[in-house]
């Protein structure tokens, strides 16, 4: 079990740490727990875990700022955990530098699934990242920049395909407005969320079976959009 | 001011005695001493009884100078025109002395009238004021006005310290020449502070004032009690609506507590299989039921958020569609009974809305028609433009609602069927209520030949604008 990855719950309800310790160590994680920042920032520097679940609501630090002390030295992977109503709050830890969040209470299935994305992200900017992205009938080929929708070719316009490009590359992980517009038009754009609505709106038309009710693109409220590929 | 009445008084004597000159051959001696009472009465009646009395002793000696023989000397031979003189001087100076005190009392009849119509007018302007600062305002200005004072402070030091003065472009720097308490029946309220070196206050004025500082103080305990009323009353309302609460939500969130503890502690006795297929009804009740917990924390929330005032749309160019989109995808399996259909045109234009609250709105209408529309029935969402604003239907095919409650199933708590059928918070369509209201539209429900129809509005313009135009490429690449 050495090799069973590390993950450090920064947490300070001892109820969510007991559930969190039992269902992960049960899933073959190796588990640690700290019940405020200081502690959380501690055990990150002397244990370095494979992956952080951070709870935004700390009683002595705020969890926005402990994502960006975190960053400072590290690129582990960081999950940030927060009530409903607080977008302001998930949008300020992603653009810190979290790599996804979870909104409490939420099921088990939905953290897993949220940590193998983490953690493959993670391993994949060690090693080589895949080039072929695949999404039910699409095939998105990073490398040759050729969309596919069964065996047929989708023309995508410039902007489009930079917008889904970095979309994929990061398919499963939650992307933040503010990111995405950083990436695909700039920093000067990055307050034009209407030009994602827009270019997202023709996207899916392309891409989706039915674009009004999308599988692949997925919104976000309130935070930004998510690429579901089949794992 | 005084030497001129003298002067004028002397004036009108001159020419009536020149008139009665002129006349002398024809006019008999009585009947000029009964013509000059006339100008003397006159002259008292306007000028007062220092005027009246000397120009009774100038018309004694002109008279005697002029009309009594011997002409042009004081002395009188007749004894007859003894008599007349010694009557004239004596009626003239009684004549003036009458018609001057008749003139006093018209005068103080006349300040008294003044008295009570500014004290009326006072009362009146103070009627149905609530505000301290107001009510301050206004009697400082009257005092002002009344007393022709330099300055005037209404300084209130009970509930909150409260200074206004009149004129604000002045500051005296000597001590107050009079200074009169406010006096309430709950003690002294404050002061009314008033500065007139010269004409020194009289003790009427001094008295005037004192009963405008009375008006203020019961202007002030007026205004005291209405806000003491009106506390008391929100106090009531919001132990009401708290009840309200307590009741609903007691109700409410036992249900799904009741269906977690009895599937939990089940599981828990080891009395179900491990197999069986009931373990997985347990298991997805649980499930089911915590969602509908939080859903009615977030209700619960959002609800206290509204009545507070702190919901505040995040507003961002949206499309309507998107935010109709994902609502649809996320209550999928909620809607497998009924029939759906969109109508919401990619055609509309962007919308400023907050995504978050619009996808909320979204769901509370869906999932109160799902909730009370008969399964295989139509349930629509149609959006159009009419004007400057963007009008939504959601339209289902249940029951009708009454018609006098068609505004009162916004109403928090409101229910029309008994609460124990259909549940939820009864928070939903408030929450909507609220929501659409902050974005600055209008929400409403009605009744249709098939159905029952929930009716939204939202503007289409942010500050003033329409949506931005979005750069798009131009061509496929």
């Amino acid at each position: 079990m050495s090799n069973a990855p590390h993950i450090l719950v920064v947490d300070d309800e001892l109820q969510i740490q007991r559930a969190l310790r039992t269902i992960l160590s049960e899933k073959g994680f190796k588990v640690t727990t700290a019940s405020n920042g200081e502690e959380g920032l501690t055990l990150a520097a002397t244990q370095e875990p494979d992956l952080v679940i951070l709870d935004l609501g700390l009683p002595d630090t705020d969890g926005v700022e402990i994502c960006a002390r975190l960053r400072e030295w590290t690129q582990c992977p960081i999950i940030v955990l927060s009530v409903r109503d607080s977008e302001r709050d998930k949008v300020a830890a992603l653009d810190q530098g979290a790599d996804d969040y979870l909104t409490k209470p939420f099921g088990i299935e939905e953290l897993l699934a949220r940590v193998r994305v983490a953690l493959r992200h993670a391993a994949g900017g060690k090693g080589g990242q895949s080039k072929l992205v695949k999404a039910g009938p699409l095939t998105i080929d990073l490398a040759w920049h050729i969309i596919r929708r069964g065996g047929e070719e989708i023309k995508l316009t410039g902007t489009e395909y930079k917008l889904l490009a970095y979309l994929a590359s990061n398919h499963g992980r939650v992307l933040t407005h503010q990111s995405i517009l950083t990436h695909v038009w700039g920093p000067a754009d990055a307050d034009h969320t209407e030009y994602l609505r827009v270019y997202m709106r023709q996207l899916r038309k392309k891409l989706e079976e039915d674009p009004e009710r999308p599988a692949y693109i997925l919104t976000e409220p309130g935070i930004g959009y998510r690429f579901i590929a089949d794992e | 001011m005084r030497f001129w009445q003298y002067l004028l008084s002397l004036g009108v004597i001159a020419m009536v005695t020149g008139i009665f000159f002129a006349l002398r051959g024809v006019l008999d001696t009585t009947l000029i001493a009964l013509l000059y009472l006339i100008p003397l009465g006159l002259i008292t009646a306007f000028w007062g009884l220092g005027p009246g009395i000397t120009s009774a002793l100038i018309v004694f000696l002109t008279f005697n100078y002029f009309f009594i023989q011997p002409y042009y000397t004081l002395t009188v031979h007749r004894p007859t025109d003894v008599v007349v003189l010694v009557v004239f001087l004596i009626v003239a100076v009684v004549i003036s002395q009458l018609v001057a005190r008749a003139q006093a009392g018209l005068a103080a009849a006349t300040a008294r009238e003044r008295e009570a119509t500014q004290l009326y007018e006072l009362s009146t302007a103070l009627t149905g004021l609530h505000d301290n600062h107001a009510i301050a305002q206004i009697i400082a200005r009257q005092i002002h006005s009344v007393s022709q004072s330099e300055y005037v402070e209404f300084d209130i030091s009970e509930p909150q310290p409260l200074v206004f003065h009149v004129p604000e472009t002045y500051q005296p720097t000597r001590a107050p020449e009079l200074i009169v308490p406010i006096q309430a029946a709950r003690g002294v309220l404050g002061e009314i502070r008033l500065w007139r070196a010269s004409p020194a206050i009289t003790s009427s004025e001094k008295r005037l004032l004192q009963t405008f500082a009375s008006q203020g103080a019961l202007a002030l305990e007026r205004a005291w009690l209405a806000q003491a009323e009106s506390r008391a009353r929100v106090l009531e309302e919001s132990d009401q609506l708290k009840s309200a609460i307590l009741s609903s939500v007691s109700h409410e969130l036992r249900t799904p507590l009741s269906t977690i503890k009895a599937a939990a502690s089940s599981l828990r006795s080891g009395e179900v299989n491990w197999d069986s297929p009931a373990r997985m009804d347990l298991i997805t009740a649980i499930d089911d039921e915590a969602d509908h917990l939080n859903m009615l924390v977030g209700n619960l929330l959002d609800m206290s958020r509204i009545e507070s005032g702190a919901l505040k749309p995040k507003r961002d160019w949206n499309i309507l569609s998107e935010i109709v989109g994902s609502v649809l995808v996320r209550m999928k399996y909620s809607m497998e009974e009924h029939k759906l259909e969109i109508d919401v045109p990619e055609s509309l234009p962007l919308v400023p809305v907050d995504y978050v609250q619009l996808e909320q709105v979204f769901t509370n209408l869906l999932s109160n028609s799902l909730k009370y529309a008969p399964a295989n029935t139509v349930v629509r969402i149609h959006a159009r433009v009419e004007g400057e604003m963007i009008h939504v239907k959601v339209s289902n095919q249940g029951p009708q609602v009454p018609p006098g409650d068609l505004q009162r199933i916004f109403d928090k708590f409101y229910r029309i069927t008994a609460a124990d059928r259909v549940t939820g918070t009864g928070l939903g369509l408030s929450i909507c209520k609220g929501i659409i209201e902050a974005h600055g539209g209008r929400i409403w429900a009605e009744n249709v030949s098939d159905g029952f129809v929930f009716n939204f509005t939202l503007p289409l313009t942010w500050d003033g604008s329409r949506a931005p135009q979005i750069p798009m490429d131009t061509e496929n690449e």
